[in-house]
């Protein structure tokens, strides 16, 4: 303290800082806090732009996809055509060929066109009859074989319409491109307004989008996702049943049991390698192994669900392994000290307390998993799939699509109209991984204990 | 150091419980605990002290194996508990663990009710046929701890949200439950606030009548406070051992003397 430099007694001290006056290099500090800050809000507000703009596109894109056009008129179900023998037996109805149910489809077209009193100047007898989709008269072949006493009936129908008639009504199709067109025509659409107007042609909720199988390139009005969720959904429970037990085992093994050496830290190392490889080499994998030497069918979403498995494994067992670590020593000190074995402790204590992170993590990797496309194409899920496939366990060896695959299908097809089933189906995709989102929020929730 | 209240000094029963025998102990290449041979008696407290680092801590881990947790440490010598070597191969740590209880420095409680924190030990030992006897062994129990009368109405609460005395002696209460012989307490006042150090030394000196209690410390004062035998560890050596009284009154060792006028430490 002596040595420090004491003012002397009546000279003035030296002039002291101010604190209402900041320094230099407290501004300095402090500039540098407030432009911190401001990229941080700028970052914020780029990304959510991002989002924004994203769900916006795919929204005002796929929205169409949840609405589509019905034609709802009567049709004579001629027994003459659609029983030539008059018995009502299924065997020999079924002999009848999808063509014919076309035949009297367009009869009821023309006739509805007729009673309705529209005029149109050079309206084609072409054009009434592709009113409706191609794909129409097999749904009424299947509604009739389903039923065949409505043989000999007049039946109410609504029918599926041409794909260029509900783009016309959604604004993808214009009167300058139908003129162009050669599957519909300026008459055609002047025609189905007028249809409209009378309340014969209705725009509704479009549930066959969700339950239908995927269609031709002919006929987008009448494709749907049913099969790509159902071989989405038959995959995700193969993940859950095998990547989640062994993922969770093998961290609580690797975390709390195995020891510490050489070839636990190899293990680690490729465990985190593994997490990095690029999704299509699983597909690789997936392909020479499961396919060519297994011999599991193509296209199944068993093969599926153990491609996506793999992917997964690192995934969780990472979260998983992070979640244990998380839990606080004391923990297992205290429940050893009570004489609790090794696995007692880590099964009544430490996976109790680990669980919210665990389940964070495997449902994360679930949605990752939902998402995936590259590995699913190599093992032939990009195939075209109209059956359903049956129902577990002998339905994961049937052949299914799923839904990331099946958007990147519309998206290669020809019809623009795809294009609008493609962005129906990211929103139908989307809404399963917001929900298993949120899944994990409320699971989270429900799991966390203070310690 | 003088108005300290000492603990009943006469030693009233000279049962051996512990004794240990040139033991060492290595952390990888480090020799944390250089020849230690100690007897610690049945129905005492026996303090350990001495600076931070000394190896005291280390010490009274061996004595329940809690250091077989720590893969890099080794143990070398004898100590036996009651006559059996605890380090045997035939000895499971787990058996030996419900034998010799153990509270930690900072409290623990599990993330589960105060009941569940003082039944946990008696469910997995199977000390209890039915729900009545548990009820009954979690009663003593948290009685033992000097615990009953604050948390009686209120056993279905999370332990985790007592007090810190409260949870440190309901820790105490759950190493009781157990039916322990020994009872470890490695630094069981250090997070606490003096009232709380008060009512759990209190408590120690009550468990002496039932338990050999080894408590480690690096208070000289509670040693003084609450133990009927004091060992004065220094660098891994134990340097000193003997009746408390005779340790912090007339040290035999210049280092004990030192430490305890406050020149090392």
């Amino acid at each position: 303290m002596t040595d420090l430099p004491m003012p002397q007694s009546g000279a003035m001290p030296a002039p002291k800082s101010s604190l209402m006056v900041a320094d230099a290099r407290t501004r300095r500090r402090n500039a540098a806090e407030k432009r911190f800050r401001l990229y941080g809000a700028g970052a914020i507000g780029i990304a959510m732009i991002a989002l924004v703009v994203l769900l916006s596109s795919i929204i005002s894109g796929g929205a169409g996809a949840f609405r589509q056009t019905y034609l709802s008129i009567p049709v004579a179900l001629d027994a003459e055509t659609l029983d030539p023998k008059g018995n009502r037996n299924l065997d020999e109805m079924s002999k009848v060929l999808t063509l014919s149910y076309g035949k009297v489809l367009d009869r009821a077209v023309e006739a509805a066109v007729a009673s309705s009193g529209i005029e149109i100047a050079e309206l084609a007898e072409k054009d009434i009859d592709n009113l409706v989709s191609k794909e129409a008269s097999a749904h009424l072949r299947d509604r009739v074989l389903a039923d065949p006493e409505l043989v000999g009936q007049t039946v109410d129908v609504n029918v599926l319409v041409n794909g260029r008639i509900d783009g016309y009504f959604k604004g993808r199709v214009t009167m300058e491109s139908a003129a162009a067109d050669s599957n519909t025509s300026p008459q055609q659409l002047m025609l189905a307004d007028a249809l409209r107007e009378q309340g014969v042609l209705v725009t509704r909720f479009n549930w066959d989008f969700i339950t239908n199988p995927d269609a031709s390139d002919q006929r987008p009005e009448a494709a749907g996702v049913g099969v790509a969720i159902l071989g989405s959904f038959y995959m995700m429970l193969v993940v859950l049943l095998l990547a989640v037990p062994i993922g969770v085992a093998a961290s609580i093994y690797l975390e709390e049991f195995a020891p510490k050496n050489r070839w636990t830290d190899v293990i680690e190392v490729n465990i985190s390698n593994l997490a990095a490889v690029p999704s299509i080499v699983f597909g690789i994998l997936g392909l020479a192994a499961f396919i060519n030497f297994a011999g599991l069918p193509q296209s199944a979403p068993i093969v599926g669900g153990l491609v996506l498995t793999l992917m997964t494994l690192p995934t969780i067992i990472i979260s998983t392994r992070a979640a244990l670590k998380a839990v606080p020593p004391s923990i297992r000190d205290a429940a050893l000290g009570v004489g609790a074995s090794k696995m007692q402790s880590v099964f009544h204590h430490v996976l109790p307390l680990a669980m919210p992170g665990i389940l964070t993590g495997t449902i994360i990797g679930l949605a990752q998993a939902l998402g995936e496309t590259a590995p699913l194409l190599l093992i032939g899920m990009v195939a075209f799939v109209r059956e359903f496939p049956a129902a577990p366990p002998e339905g994961l060896f049937d052949p299914a699509s799923a839904l990331p695959v099946q958007v990147y299908n519309w998206t290669q097809r020809a019809d623009p109209a795809f294009i609008e089933r493609a962005s129906g189906a990211i929103i139908v995709l989307l809404i399963f991984l917001f929900c298993m989102n949120l899944l994990a929020i409320f699971l989270r929730r429900r799991f966390e204990r203070r310690w | 150091m003088y108005d300290i209240n000492r603990a009943e000094s006469a030693v009233t029963q000279q049962d051996i419980k512990i004794s240990a025998k040139d033991v060492q102990v290595y952390y990888g290449d480090k020799h944390a605990i250089k020849d230690v041979n100690v007897e610690i008696l049945d129905k005492t407290v026996t303090a350990f002290i001495g600076p931070s680092g000394c190896g005291k801590s280390t010490f009274l881990r061996c004595i329940n194996r809690m250091n077989d947790t720590i893969p890099i440490a080794r143990i070398e010598g004898k100590i036996a508990l009651d006559g059996e070597d605890i380090y045997d191969r035939r000895v499971d740590p787990v058996q030996l663990r419900a034998k010799v209880g153990m509270v930690f420095q900072k409290p623990n409680p599990f993330p589960k009710s105060i009941y569940d924190n003082v039944a946990y030990g008696p469910r997995i030992h199977g000390l209890s046929r039915n729900k009545a006897e548990l009820d009954e062994i979690v009663e003593k129990s948290l009685r033992g701890a000097a615990l009953w009368n604050e948390v009686k109405d209120r056993l279905n609460e999370p332990g985790t949200g007592l007090s810190g005395g409260q949870q440190q002696r309901l820790c105490i209460a759950r190493a009781v439950a157990t039916a322990p012989e020994v009872l470890l307490m490695d630094e069981p006042c250090s997070a606490l606030d003096p009232i709380a150090t008060g009512q759990v030394e209190e408590l120690i000196d009550q468990l002496r009548s039932e338990y050999s209690v080894v408590i480690v410390t690096h208070s000289m004062q509670q040693a003084a406070r609450v133990s009927q035998k004091t060992a004065f560890f220094h660098l891994g050596n134990l340097v000193e051992y003997g009746e408390t009284d005779d340790i912090f009154t007339k040290p035999q060792d210049s280092r004990t003397e030192a430490y305890i006028s406050g020149r090392i430490g």
